[in-house]
Parts: C-alpha cells; structure tokens; sequence
C-alpha cells in the first residue's frame, strides 16, 4: 500500500509548496493545530450577507407557503388540535392506501385519528425492507426546520422524519411542519444546527446526515422543461401546524 | 442528425483548436437554435431570482473569501477532512493525476466485485474519463441524471456541465429512447420522455449496489460531502447501493459546515434560476441502518495544485461549477460546448482546461472570448475570468515565442518588423510614406478598404477598415505650428476625424461572424 501513502504525500506536498505552507508550518504536521490557525482567517471572512431576517411571525409564514406553492408543492394549514384530522383529509383524498411513516412520529398524530382505521395501511419503518418501502403509496414525515427564503424544508433523518430512503422511494410526501420550526433565511437555519447556540463550538452537533427538499423532483434536461417527479417522490403536500402566536 | 457525422472530441490532448472545433457547430442550424433557447430560458430565470436577493453582491463577496480562505491553507482543510471523515466511518484516497484515480476506483470495484455501477453526474469524472476506462475494464456504468442517460444511450458527449444535453431536442431525445430502449409508441412530450427515463432506471436503482457520485462540496469541519441535484437520481444511489465511491476534486473543500449558508444560497439561483434545487444532500462517513455502510471519497489533484501556486490564476479553483458564465457568454450561445474540446467548457472551461494541462493542450481556448466580462459579472465565487484569459494568452505567447515556428508566424514576423520600425523615426516615416502609397491601391471610391491582400485578408473578411486620411497626424501638427492663429477651429474639427477608431465600420456591429457586403 506504500504507493497509496506516496500519493498523499505527493499532493500534499505540491499543495504546500503552492500555498506556501510548507515553508511556515514545516516543523510540526499537526492537523489539529493547523486547522486552529486557519480559523483564525476564516473568523476574518466579510459577513455582510443577511442573517436573519425581519419579517413579521405572520409574513414568514405567507413567504413560506407562498415558495412552497412556487415550487408546486400543495400545502395546508391547521391547529395543533385538528393535525390529526388535517392528516387524515389528506391521505384519504390523495386517493392512496398504503403509507411508511417513522417509527419516531408524534403519537397524537394519529392515534385515535380516523385514518388509522378507516382502510388505510400505514407501516411504521422499523428496518423495512428496500422491497416493503418500493411498495409504500406514500410516506408521512415530520421535519428539522423550514426555510421560508427557498421554500426549503430540511430532514436531518432524525426519528420522526426517519431513515433517507423512506422519503426517497414513495410517490407522494405528506410532511409536518410546525410553523415554530420554520425560519426566514437559510443562515437561520445554520444557526439552529448549533445547540450551544455558538458557531464553531458546537460541531459535536452538527447533523451526520441532512437532506433538504424544495418541492417535488424535477427535471428540466429536455429543452428547459420544467417536469415534475423524475426519481424521487413526485407530490410533496405540507401540513403547517399553527403552533405560535401571529405578529411578534 | 448532421451532427453525428462530425463527433465532437472532448479530450484536450486530441481535440481541433477552438476555430476548427467551432465551425461544425457554427454551421448546425439546430444545435444553434437548441443552445440559444436554453440559454435564454436559464439567463431569464436566473437574472429574476438574483434581483430579488437584495444581498446578492455580499454573498459573492463572501463566498470568494470562504474558497480564497480554503484555497489558502487548502492542505490543512484537506488533512481536516481526510480526519474526520475517516472517524465517521469513511475512507479518504488521494489520487496525484486522471490515472491513478480512475486505478483506484476500478480496484475499489474489484474489491466489491462489482460488473455494474450507477452513477450520479460528476463532470469530474468525465474530466478523468472514467466511463470509457471502466468500460474497457469490464464495468458497465449507468448514467442516472437524465441528461447524462441521453447522452449515454445517444453516444453524445456533453456540451454543459449543468444542463449537459441542452444541445439535443425533444424529437432527437425521443429518437434515442425510442431506439435503446425499445419503445415503439413514444411520444416527444417531455413528460412521456421523463417517464421512460424513470422506468428505464427504476430497476437499477434498487438492484445494483455500487454507486459513484461527485461532490458539490466537502466540509472539513464534519468530514461531510454533499451533493446537489434535482431529480432523486442522487438520493437513489447515496441511499440505496451498498458502497459508494465519491470522486472530489481537492478544491472542493469549505472549512465549516456553515459556510454552506453561503455556497448554497448562490449555486442553484446561478445554475438552474431556482431558489434552491429540489435535493441537496450532505452525508458524513457511514450510517448504521441508513444508506452504503462502505464509503470512499477519492480526493483528485490532476493539474489543481499547479493552479493553486500561480497567484492571478489560483481564483479558478474557487470555481463551484453553477455554469452561469457559459450561460451569459457570447460566444459559448454561438458555437455551444463541444467546439472547447474539453469537458468544462465556456469561459471557465476556456481558463481551467488548458490549465489543468499545464498548457500543454487546449492552448488556443483563452483566445475563445471577447473579453467582455459578462461571465465575472455573473460569477457567484467573483472569478475574474477575463484577467485570467489575458494572462493565459500571454503564457501561451510566451510558449511558442521559443519554437522556431515563430518565424513562419506573420503575426511574430510583423510585431518583430514594427518593433525595429517603430523605435527608429527615419524609419516609422518611410514605412508611414510606403503604407499610404500601399493603401491608395486598396481604398475604394467611398474611402472604405474592403479587401486587404494576403494575411490582411483575415482582418477585412468579417470588416470593413476606413481609408487613411489625406493627412498624418504628424504632417497636420507641423502644419499647425505655422498656421494654428487662422485654422484653429477647423483643425480641431479634423483631429477629430483622424482619431476616431479606423476599425470602426459598419461590418463590425454584425454578430456571428457572418460577412454581408451589403449590410451597409
């Protein structure tokens, strides 16, 4: 395996002599230490883009709803106390029977809710088959954050929006959002990665694994056709739950 | 389809310089009409949603630090990565050039004994030519983005690196499905043609196990890669093969994870005019129960380092491949993506493919631009590709200003000439004298050259050049000094006239080179 080690050697040394590093850094290769130095120009990197955003509770939501329709996206509002409901209308009018869900949602979204009886079949992923999965109508998931900005609605696949593949696979997409969950721009979202709260000092938490999804999967490779659900689900409907007061 | 009679060539080493690679294309109505309307849907769309971003120009300011910072102490954000990826499960390799890449991804396919592979569009792995290699190698790669799949079942080659099949239309695209994939009954709707791709690949997707992908962008911070795309072909093979093999260019790499705030804001409003792509992944090493439990990330020089130590140049690595520059770039809209002989065309592909190579190939693409510097004005890394094309032509000059073949170079001949000429006055007045004696010879009656002889031929054949005025400067400035006090006006009024711009004509405002006498 010495050629593999030469090669890394052989790029990391071009890389020095390029940067000029090798000079500056020659007498401890240490990683860690390194990459501490560096931070301290990255610190330096102009910030002037927005932050965070200043629109009201009640505008955030408008913009979100509104880029989610952009996006082809069909998206419904509810209380917290009608979200059982609010799903059940929505499953039995996508005319589909068979659903996945993460065995991490919610217990009020659907128990004694109507759905649960009224002929639909509603498989909880506990490590379900590739095969099981490709036969699921449609998936119901709830969400990390939404991004009002893009329209962006972002899973770190924790346990109730569950593992990559179940979003992937079904047709349709019916996901929760709480409104409380939603944020104006994109750096928002970043910040809300960080549970100290602090960049840079939090990255034990950064998520492992993160997928975001702005609207159904599309293609627009044949004469800039916009077409909706290429391999990925090809209906994304959004049940926003009203969980904060309006106005502040 | 004309243009399979003329294959296009997209390996530098072996592909015509620019204006021979041009003409085909030049000459092909359709791919015209094809290139130009995609340009022009992409262009609309892009320009509304970059207006609406009211901090547009401080993300750009931003991002160009984030990959100047990266590029900066790019070995230690490499070391970075290769660490924590490796703690999370992956397995970083480093490949120095195209070769040694694509050896290590064929025996990372042994090892898996793997004869199929399915893959999400990576122009990296184009640029090292994997396909063909693995082909020969006994593996057979599907191509999943479906531009690439038409590509693919069409034998075409790209033309873009975001929309890579935009020159081929509908009815061509129905065509190729029609005829590789044994449909009878298929209509040229998109839609239908979308359909096919799907079912085509469906299968596929939950049988093979191997994957290749490309990155968008490694985070050093988490040892994360991500990957952007639109239509699930990218999520299917992150997620359901068993090993996945992640080819990266070493430039790739942002510090932290929340520089990603930034990139991600710019790339799909400058790529494909949305707000944000429908899919972006990012995925650190491997996840128990989630996604290929084998995961490799091969790390390619192939040229970059070379870039990174020359100081106007190293600005091409901050590149992150959004193709906004050909999509704006008057001459990419003429001639499309094959006439660059590479893989990367446009203006980036016109700074970075002979770069790559050292300038050993491809030396003719920086003088593929007008300069006009549509393509830095739309750049969201801020690349100021036209110093970078200046600069590249110099070296390139510089070059072949140390083979014999100079002298047989009437434009290293005449500069040389006009070098003596012009450092002698004896001599700049009687090669002045014999000039405008030489010119009265080709004005015609309406003070108009139309037609110079010989290699003069190459400038008057797309322009018309003005006629030298009665006078020379200099004979007018003698004059003036005996007789400034009665033609004071009228004199200012004919300096005027002798210093407008003698290329100035009515030919030159023509685009597309086309030559029309009687435009006039």
């Amino acid at each position: 395996m010495s050629a593999v080690t030469d090669s890394r050697k052989k790029v990391l040394e071009a890389i020095h002599a390029a940067t000029g590093a090798a000079a500056a850094g020659s007498a401890t290769r240490n990683a860690a230490a390194t990459a501490g130095t560096a931070a301290g120009a990255h610190a330096d990197i102009p910030r002037g883009y927005v932050r965070r955003g200043d629109m009201t509770v009640s505008a955030r939501h408008e913009r979100f709803i509104e880029r989610l329709r952009e996006y082809d996206a069909e998206v419904v509002e509810c209380e917290p106390e009608g979200l059982a409901a609010a799903i059940a209308t929505q499953l039995a009018a996508s005319g589909r029977h068979r659903f996945v869900a993460p065995p991490g949602i919610p217990a009020e979204w659907y128990v004694d809710a109507a759905w649960k009886i009224e002929g639909f079949e509603c498989t909880f992923d506990h490590g379900l088959e590739t095969r099981e999965i490709e036969q699921a109508e449609g998936v119901i998931t709830g969400c990390f954050c939404g991004v009002a900005d893009s329209g962006t609605i972002v899973l770190h696949h924790g346990p109730a929006e569950g593992r990559r593949v179940i979003t992937l696979l079904p047709d349709w997409h019916l996901c929760v959002v709480r409104l409380s969950q939603v944020v104006e721009t994109l750096p928002e979202y970043f910040d809300r990665c960080q549970v100290s709260g602090v960049r840079g000092q939090g990255e034990e938490t950064l998520p492992k694994l993160v997928t975001w999804i702005s609207g159904p999967s599309a293609t627009a490779d044949i004469e800039m056709t916009r077409i909706k659900g290429v391999h990925g689900p090809r209906f994304l409907h959004v049940i926003l739950v009203n969980d904060e007061e309006a106005g502040t | 389809m004309s243009a399979a009679s003329e294959h296009p060539i997209l390996d530098p080493a072996l592909a015509p310089p620019f204006p021979v690679g041009a003409l085909p294309m030049l000459r092909n109505v359709q791919l015209r009409k094809n290139v130009a309307h995609a340009m022009d849907v992409i262009q609309a769309k892009r320009a509304r949603l970059v207006a609406e971003k009211t901090d547009w120009q401080a993300l750009r300011t931003a991002a160009a630090a984030i990959k100047d910072e990266t590029l900066a102490h790019l070995g230690e954000y490499l070391e970075q990565f290769e660490e924590r990826c490796t703690a999370a499960g992956g397995h970083v390799h480093w490949a120095a050039d195209a070769a040694e890449a694509r050896r290590i991804i064929l025996e990372l396919l042994r090892k898996e004994k793997a004869d199929e592979v399915i893959k999400i569009k990576t122009m990296t792995a184009a640029e090292i030519q994997l396909n063909p290699f693995l082909e020969a190698a006994g593996v057979r790669a599907y191509e999943t983005d479906l531009a690439e799949i038409i590509l693919q079942l069409g034998k075409g080659e790209p033309s873009h690196i975001v929309v890579p099949a935009l020159h081929v239309n509908r009815s061509q695209v129905r065509e190729i499905f029609a005829r590789t994939m044994g449909i009878k009954d298929l209509p040229d709707d998109p839609k239908a043609l979308t359909a096919a791709a799907r079912n085509y690949l469906r299968q596929k997707f939950l049988e093979v196990p191997t994957a290749i992908s490309g990155a968008n962008f490694l985070v050093a911070e988490t040892g994360g890669v991500t990957v952007v795309e639109s239509e699930g072909n990218g999520r299917m093979c992150l997620t359901l093969p068993k090993t996945m093999i992640t080819l990266a260019g070493i430039e790739k790499v942002v510090p932290r994870f929340a520089d990603l705030e930034v990139m991600l804001q710019l790339l799909a409003r400058s790529a494909t005019g949305e707000r944000m792509n429908p899919y972006t992944s990012l995925w650190t090493g491997v996840t128990k129960g989630d996604g290929p439990q084998n995961f490799h990330v091969v790390l390619l020089d192939n040229g970059r380092s070379s870039i990174l130590g020359r100081k106007t140049e190293r600005q091409t690595l901050r590149c992150i491949r959004c193709a906004a520059c050909m999509n704006t770039c008057p001459v990419y809209r003429q001639t499309g993506g094959h006439a660059y002989g590479s893989v990367y065309p446009g203006p980036i592909g016109a700074i970075l493919t002979p770069q790559l190579y050292e300038l050993r190939h491809a030396q003719s693409l920086p003088f593929a631009s007008s300069l006009c510097g549509a393509c830095y004005e739309v750049c969201p890394v801020k690349i100021n590709i036209p110093e970078i094309l200046i600069d590249l032509r110099a070296r390139v000059t510089d070059q072949e200003r140390h083979t014999l073949g100079k002298f047989f170079d009437p434009m290293y001949v005449g500069l040389r000439a006009a070098n003596v000429i012009f450092s002698r006055a004896w001599l700049f007045h009687a090669a002045q004298w014999m000039g405008r004696l030489g010119a009265k010879l080709v004005t015609r009656r309406d003070g108009w050259i139309h037609a110079l002889p010989s290699v003069g031929a190459k400038w008057t054949q797309t322009r018309d050049l003005r006629g030298l005025p009665k006078q020379t400067f200099h004979a007018w400035w003698a004059e003036r000094g005996t007789a400034s006090q009665q033609v004071g006006g009228s004199a200012s009024q004919r300096v005027g006239d002798a210093a407008s711009d003698p290329t100035l004509s009515p030919k030159s405002g023509e685009k597309g080179g086309t030559t029309s006498r009687e435009a006039r």
